[in-house]
């Protein structure tokens, strides 16, 4: 199992960057705000059409917090 | 932003196409296939948790608990006791994680509590770390069992069984508890017209009561109570569990448990940031009691029903607002005293005000960053498309659908929203702790000694040393100063009596 351990960088490492996907990596330290991006209407509605029409009947929880 | 917090999510979890499920076995047998590369399990220090000890100074003699809960207890003692060797600890299957995370069966729900952070990106990433790790398990335990293991990361089963989402705060003890509840609240109420992650139908604990009508929340129906400790029955919109986990002379923790497991990372980020401006200025005292709200119990449950989305409001001296406006007062504050803080806090604020705005102008501007919103709109898309009713039941499927967390079917994954991190941090959270914080001390103790590890809590780990225990109590880790002290200390010394002898403890 030894040769299975994760070594992870020491600390020396600078905390993560938040990230932008346009981000050109100057200092500001927060993303940019977002432009509004449009879904694949056709591709989600295949995803949708695959969702089992039962499948909330049969889902039952307990109580949680 | 300078305040550790944290976020506990409790998973849904089934098998597909199964019609019951033990969720208690099957959470422990999902946890059991974390990839665990320690042959080491350190035990969770369960003596420092007391769920009953209350913020306002007192132990509750009891805590409510669902009626259906009744008959499920029972069920669990007689099948625990057909399984004497099942201990209360193997039940609860504890595993303390390489991150600083913690992972394990809470009740009947697989919980993820993320690492202590204290900087905003590094809160959302690890927290969609923890639904990588948990759908990585379901992968394995999946394989061994000939068929899918599902995971929702949603708060309702809808037959009125809600579970957790909690966001973690925390702050200074010197606050008044009444004054803290008595800002907060108001906070909470309007808070879900951002925050929220939709939900077709509502619900009373007894059962799904109004199908098809969908609704800016999964939680709202759950919540009966301005105040108190409880959390599984008669929920209040502020808990007062008194939980620190760090030194309770100096801090409190809110134990945020009013709001909803978010997919989008935008609208986690802007939960959180918004919720940590609003602490801020309630630690200065800047909160007046002219925001507070007339009636919060039915107030927090018309808004999120609200399907003019003009989510009016009384207040507590008679006027008359909207949500929108009503956020606009904790943020036209936050501007005035937070601004300029340091980027993150610049971008809440930034963002929290276009939010605000676009609510106002028209949500469905909000389609790729806000869940309601998407959620609203899939919905709205495939009634158009398949020429179904409201209350078709394939809604509410397809509602469930968009919270699973496996990203080939899971429908909030097919969709294009915003993202504020990227899928290589994601993947560092998964095995390494926030940098700044005591849970690197956690995450990295771990790594690197696990050997010499006998227990773990939120603020203490307890070494062993040539056959003594020695307990490092990370109390004071709260201050980012001694954390970092702590955490160098860690990285120079090659073993664990050096450690405890840098910190000074033998």
């Amino acid at each position: 199992m030894k040769d299975q351990i994760v070594y992870y960088p020491e600390r020396k490492q600078r905390p993560a960057k938040p990230f932008e996907p346009d981000d050109g990596g100057d200092d500001n330290n927060a993303p940019k705000r977002p432009d509004v991006n449009r879904p694949d209407t056709q591709e989600l509605l295949k995803r949708m059409r695959r969702v089992d029409k039962d499948q909330s009947r049969r889902y039952r929880q307990r109580t949680g917090e | 932003m300078y305040r550790l917090f944290g976020i506990e999510t409790e998973y849904g979890i089934t098998l597909e196409n199964a019609e019951q499920i033990d969720p208690v076995k099957e959470s422990i047998e999902l946890i059991k296939h974390y990839q665990c590369n320690h042959r080491f399990l350190p035990q969770w220090d369960y003596d420092g948790e007391d769920p009953f000890r209350d913020e306002r100074g007192f132990r509750a003699k009891q805590l409510n608990n669902h009626p259906d809960e009744i008959e499920e207890e029972k069920k669990d003692r007689e099948r625990f006791a057909e399984q004497p060797g099942r201990s209360f600890r193997e039940i609860k299957s504890d595993r303390i994680l390489i991150n600083g995370a913690r992972l394990y069966n809470d009740h009947a729900h697989p919980e993820y509590s993320t690492p202590e952070c204290q900087n905003l990106f590094d809160l959302v990433a690890h927290d969609k770390a923890g639904e990588r790790i948990l759908q990585e398990c379901a992968e394995r335990r999946s394989e061994e069992l000939g068929q899918r293991v599902l995971l929702y990361k949603n708060n309702t089963d809808f037959y009125g069984h809600s579970y957790g989402c909690h966001d973690n705060y925390l702050m200074a003890r010197e606050v008044p508890f009444d004054y803290l509840k008595s800002s907060i609240l108001p906070f909470f109420v309007t808070r879900q017209i951002f925050a929220g992650a939709g939900k077709i139908g509502i619900e009373t604990e007894a059962g799904l009561a109004t199908p098809g009508h969908f609704q800016l929340t999964q939680r709202a129906d759950f919540f009966h109570v301005e105040a108190s400790v409880d959390t599984m029955h008669k929920r209040p919109i502020v808990n007062t569990r008194d939980e620190p986990h760090a030194d309770p002379a100096k801090y409190r923790r809110l134990h945020g448990i009013v709001g909803d497991a978010n997919m989008s990372e935008y609208a986690t980020a802007l939960k959180v940031g918004t919720t940590t401006l609003v602490i801020e200025l309630i630690e200065q005292r800047l909160i007046p009691k002219s925001f507070a709200i007339a009636n919060p119990i039915d107030t927090i449950k018309v808004l999120s029903h609200d399907q003019t989305y003009r989510w009016m409001i009384q207040k507590a001296d008679g006027k008359m607002m909207t949500a929108i406006d009503h956020q606009r007062e904790y943020l036209a504050l936050a501007q005035k005293h937070l601004a300029h803080q340091c980027d993150e806090a610049d971008w809440v604020l930034t963002e929290w005000e276009e939010t605000l705005n676009a609510l106002e102008d028209d949500p469905m501007r909000l389609t790729d960053r806000l869940d309601w919103v998407a959620k609203k709109w899939l919905l709205e898309t495939f009634v158009e498309s398949e020429g179904i009713e409201w209350d078709d039941p394939w809604l509410q499927s397809i509602d469930l659908e968009y919270h699973n967390i496996n990203l080939e079917d899971g429908l909030f994954y097919g969709l294009q929203m915003q993202r504020v991190i990227s899928d290589e941090q994601v993947h560092t959270a998964m095995h390494t702790p926030p940098l700044d914080t005591r849970a690197y001390f956690r995450g990295k103790s771990l790594n690197k000694f696990e050997d010499a590890i006998r227990t773990v809590q939120w603020d203490s780990i307890t070494f062993d040393i040539e056959g003594k225990p020695v307990t490092v109590n990370m109390n004071s880790l709260a201050n980012p100063e001694i954390a970092q002290k702590y955490n160098e200390a860690l990285d120079l010394s090659p073993n664990p009596q050096t450690l405890v002898e840098k910190l000074g403890l033998n």
